[in-house]
């Protein structure tokens, strides 16, 4: 049962590996091709909406395509690469700085990458199977009600599969947290990435429900004639609004918080110094997350709930400007006095700071309910969160891509290529959007495929299509850089910045597939730093060098997510034709072969579950003698 | 799957437990009868209607809490060692379910407040 | 391969056998995680359906004064909260290593359920008669879906309560079967408590 990794592999049973791995960093490096992959369809997405609005009066799309596009660059950005990416680094890295040899639970952990992999599909099936969603990322229930075809049933039943996925992750790195950290390894020793992990997690345990129900009475409706948004018969649209923010605002912050815990560590490594403040980062962390909950219906200012209900999550929101303040301000003072070292990922964070505090700032101006009556469903919005969301997590996930390059595979990137992606970047993205907080205020409405000549909208947004062009390219030179890094191959050693922290940094390269031979001792935050400076360098062992247990392979999550795929079809398609069914699809020719479909699809992974608890999965044991060779092995090689 | 390496107990370490788990069914089965207890008394109060509504609905809301306590505290071990994670999670979720609640009776139709 | 020892003598069996390995630790902690986002789950249900109580198309839809009556709603109580205490009997046994009574008492624990189940289809297929269905109106929505998604919990509750003791019948009580059925009791315990809100807030606040 146990693994060779040694051994040369044929294609066949790489893929096998694949498809049946519970290692979490062959997970990682899942996440990281179906993030990429999905990353780069929703950045193909932003650049045909930047072509259609360059020039007024363009006709590059239709209406109803363009409406298709930005429904699909916001739900594929966020859901399908934004979060995976940062899945990605997580699985990467937090095992690794807990000093655990896997997650708590690791066949789900391949179960939720499977899920989010076929739930994207699903998505993005819609494009050849009669249209894509159409009614916004957010869906709101009177448009996704009223939208014809199929659209949104693609984006209801895609992202169930998905966020049921991104569930069973959050649960999975919870766990893995609470029960798995390597002794010495307290909650106050913890590096902020896995900190910001935990509060992420938490966040996904408590937001993803709300979304999975807003999500079901959406299916509901338009698939199995209930009325939970029908007005006629009594239903209320407002309730998917509340249900969707309830997930959607904590949704921003499960994406920035690994972000923020990705750039602590790039500056404390590359500032060469201990993280200021980090007890006030971590109670910032903690507090984030809690705020992020009661903020939701600052989205919903102009709905009309009330001056009461807008000054409540006014202040509230408002308030969270405080302890994001308080991390702003600590990485400026681990920057400080440090001796600085201008690498790549440094870069990102350092470009980091303003871009994110600019998406911060117009954040607080939205929050003033009477302003943002102003600044709604306008330009300044796209604006905001472009910089919270670009400025924040997509320069953490570039960071991240170059600082866990060597971790994930035993090579680096090239550093040039590396501030070129950069430079083109940074500039592209302060072009493309810091003019669109102008043609917000000028009175630009968001949404819109196009806009009239002779309104002064023409060269700011040819600006910011010139803007979008450069971010582009920065995209290709970094794929450029890849394809030649892993055509080099050149291997590097422990350690490869040199200036290492974390636990992560104290193992060889390739990580044995056990991790680590010996689970380490944790003498203090940074462990592997206190190692250098007060040891021998080396990780101290905190038990003797015996057998341990180690999971199997399984193929069933991949069955599992299959059988949800197969389901989703049925479902989709059970409305068609039906007396009972919305005016979307009653008019479409009725498919009897759904209901069976449905049927089988559910039996599927049903049945799999069932055989998942039927059958006794007790894993296997790694020998002292193979784990011996293989640090006899690494001690020759060091040589 | 670790092996099991628990090493042999004494008589009397056997005896302690089975005292102690003797002890905490007791208990059970004391806030088994508190909860059924409770249940009659709201089912009564709501079908007699002895007392006003307005005093009706807050009671019978506080005994579902009280029975909840229980159901936690001692079906659920939530009093036992080790239970801190627990409490935290599930106090958090109680604490998003009522702001939930409390929002969707409120604040979900369009229109009135604007005055 | 790994091996498992089963039938362990009293005297090498932990006092917590549910917690007593690492994996044992990780699913403890991990459901009560899972429990505690299935609390949202039931928030965001139960915040729907205060929405859209009583919130019908036209004045000839029966609302939930006229559609609930009591003693049903009670017996059904009944019937969980003792199926809750059946189950506690089956952790209790399980704590003592002795599996013929903690199978018993999972048994009646399913026996209990499944009344439930009877009576709360019972219960849907006579409101459906009287007019109240899953698409007459936004209340029936709301209301279906609220006591059907528990009504779903039961029936995986049920399910999987049989399938451990079948499963388990062949081996026995290890460390590793001794988490599956605590993991199991947990998750019945946490249908009662949303079935304690699901009674007071749909059927006594219903009827008041």
């Amino acid at each position: 049962m146990a693994q060779t990794s040694a051994r040369k592999q044929g294609v066949g049973s790489v893929i096998w590996e694949y498809l049946t791995t519970v290692d979490h960093k062959k997970i990682a490096i899942l996440y990281l091709i179906a993030g990429g992959f999905f990353f780069v369809l929703g950045g193909i997405e932003a650049m045909l909406i930047r072509i259609q609005l360059a020039v007024p009066n363009n006709d590059f799309l239709s209406a109803g395509l363009f409406n298709e596009v930005i429904t699909m660059h916001g739900t594929t950005m966020i859901f399908l690469a934004a979060m995976p990416l940062l899945f990605a680094f997580m699985n990467a890295t937090v095992p690794l700085q807990i000093g655990a040899r896997d997650l708590a639970f690791p066949f789900l952990n391949s179960l939720g990458v499977w899920l989010f992999i076929f739930g994207g599909i699903f998505l993005n099936l819609s494009w050849f199977m009669g249209g894509a969603p159409d009614a916004g990322w957010t869906s709101y229930a009177s448009l996704s009600i009223a939208s014809p075809g199929h659209g949104i049933d693609f984006y209801a039943l895609g992202l169930q599969i998905s966020g049921a996925g991104t569930l069973i992750t959050g649960i999975n790195f919870a766990t893995t947290i609470i029960t798995m950290r390597a002794p010495g390894m307290t909650y106050m020793r913890m590096p902020l990435m896995t900190w910001t992990t935990l509060v992420a997690s938490v966040l996904i345990v408590f937001a993803f429900p709300p979304l999975t129900i807003g999500i079901f009475l959406l299916m509901f409706d338009r698939m199995f004639g209930s009325n939970f948004f029908i007005v006629e018969a009594g239903g209320n649209t407002i309730i998917w609004e509340h249900l969707f923010w309830i997930f959607g605002h904590p949704e921003v912050y499960i994406l920035i918080l690994p972000a923020f815990g990705i750039f602590s560590e790039i500056f404390a490594t590359f500032a060469r110094k201990r993280l200021f403040g980090y007890s006030a980062m971590v109670f910032a962390t903690v507090l984030i997350g809690f705020f992020g909950f009661m903020v939701w219906a600052h989205h919903m200012f102009t709905v009309g709930l009330g001056p009461t209900a807008n000054a409540i999550f006014a202040v509230a929101t408002m308030a969270i400007a405080v302890p994001t303040g308080i991390k702003i301000f600590n990485w400026i003072a681990t920057i400080w006095g440090g001796s600085i070292e201008f690498t790549t990922p440094m870069l990102y964070a350092l470009a980091f700071i303003p871009s994110f505090t600019m998406g911060g700032v117009t954040g607080i101006m939205q929050a003033a309910a009477p302003a943002d009556y102003q600044y709604h469903d306008s330009y300044f919005i796209v604006a905001h969160f472009h910089y919270v969301i670009v400025g924040g997590v997509v320069f953490a996930l570039l960071a991240g891509l170059h600082y866990y390059w060597p971790i994930m595979f035993n090579t680096m990137l090239n550093e040039t290529l590396g501030k070129i992606t950069f430079w083109f970047f940074f500039v592209g993205f302060h072009m493309t959007f810091l003019i669109q907080h102008f043609l917000g205020l000028w009175g630009m409405p968001r949404r819109v495929f196009t806009y009239l000549d002779g309104q002064g909208y023409n060269a700011a947004n040819m600006i910011s299509t010139i803007g979008a062009f450069l971010m582009a390219i920065a995209v290709i030179v970094l794929v450029v850089n890849i394809i030649i890094t892993l055509a080099k191959n050149e291997r590097v050693g422990m350690d490869p910045w040199g200036d290492g922290r974390t636990l992560e940094w104290s193992i060889p390269l390739p990580v044995p597939y056990y991790n680590f031979a010996q689970i380490p001792l944790v003498r203090g935050l940074d462990a592997y730093w206190v190692e250098k400076k007060e040891g021998n360098g080396k990780m101290m062992p905190s038990e003797s060098l015996t057998d341990f247990h180690m999971p199997n392979n399984s193929i069933l999550p991949v069955v599992m997510s299959l059988g949800l795929f197969i389901a989703a079809f049925g479902a989709m398609y059970f409305p068609d034709g039906q007396e009972w069914a919305i005016d979307a699809v009653s008019g479409l020719e009725p498919k009897p072969w759904a209901l069976p479909v449905l049927i089988i699809g559910l039996g599927i992974t049903f049945v799999s579950m069932g055989i998942r608890s039927w059958k006794d999965d007790l894993g296997y044991y790694v020998t002292k003698e193979e784990v011996e060779r293989d640090l006899e092995e690494l001690e020759r090689g060091g040589k | 799957m670790a092996e099991l390496n628990q090493e042999p107990m004494t008589k009397a370490q056997l005896e302690y437990l089975r005292r102690q788990r003797t002890r905490e069914m007791r208990q059970q089965l004391v806030s088994f009868g508190l909860m059924i207890f409770l249940t009659f008394i709201a089912f009564g109060l709501t079908a007699m209607e002895v007392i006003p509504a307005q005093f009706t609905i807050p009671l019978v809301l506080g005994f579902a809490f009280i029975q909840v306590i229980l159901q936690f505290y001692y079906f659920m071990h939530m009093k036992d060692n080790g239970h801190q994670f627990a409490k935290l999670f599930m106090m958090t979720g109680f604490y998003f379910a009522i702001a939930f609640c409390v929002t969707f009776v409120y604040i979900v139709w369009i229109g009135a407040p604007v005055n | 391969m790994a091996n498992m020892e089963y039938n362990v003598p009293t005297e090498r069996w932990p006092a917590h056998p549910e917690t007593a390995t690492q994996e044992g630790q990780n699913k403890f902690v991990g459901f009560w995680i899972f429990l505690a986002g299935e609390t949202a789950l039931f928030a965001s249900l139960f915040a729907t359906y205060l929405a859209l109580k009583d919130s019908v198309p036209s004045d000839d839809h029966l609302l939930a004064a006229d559609l609930f009556h009591l003693p049903l709603a009670f017996v059904m109580t009944m019937l969980l909260l003792t199926s809750s205490l059946t189950s506690v009997y089956a952790v209790y046994h399980m704590r003592n290593n002795n599996f013929q009574k903690m199978q018993l008492w999972l048994g009646i624990t399913v026996l209990l359920g499944a009344a439930f189940l009877a009576l709360e289809i019972y219960e849907f297929v006579e409101y459906t008669g009287l007019g109240h269905t899953f698409r007459s109106s936004a209340f029936g929505s709301a209301f279906y879906f609220l006591i059907g998604t528990h009504g779903f919990h039961v029936i995986v509750g049920l399910i999987w309560a049989t399938l451990l003791i079948l499963r388990n019948a062949k081996r026995g009580l290890s460390v590793y079967t001794a988490a599956k059925v605590n993991t199991f009791a947990l998750y019945w315990h946490f249908i009662d408590v949303v079935w304690v809100f699901i009674f007071t807030i749909v059927y006594l606040l219903g009827v008041l």
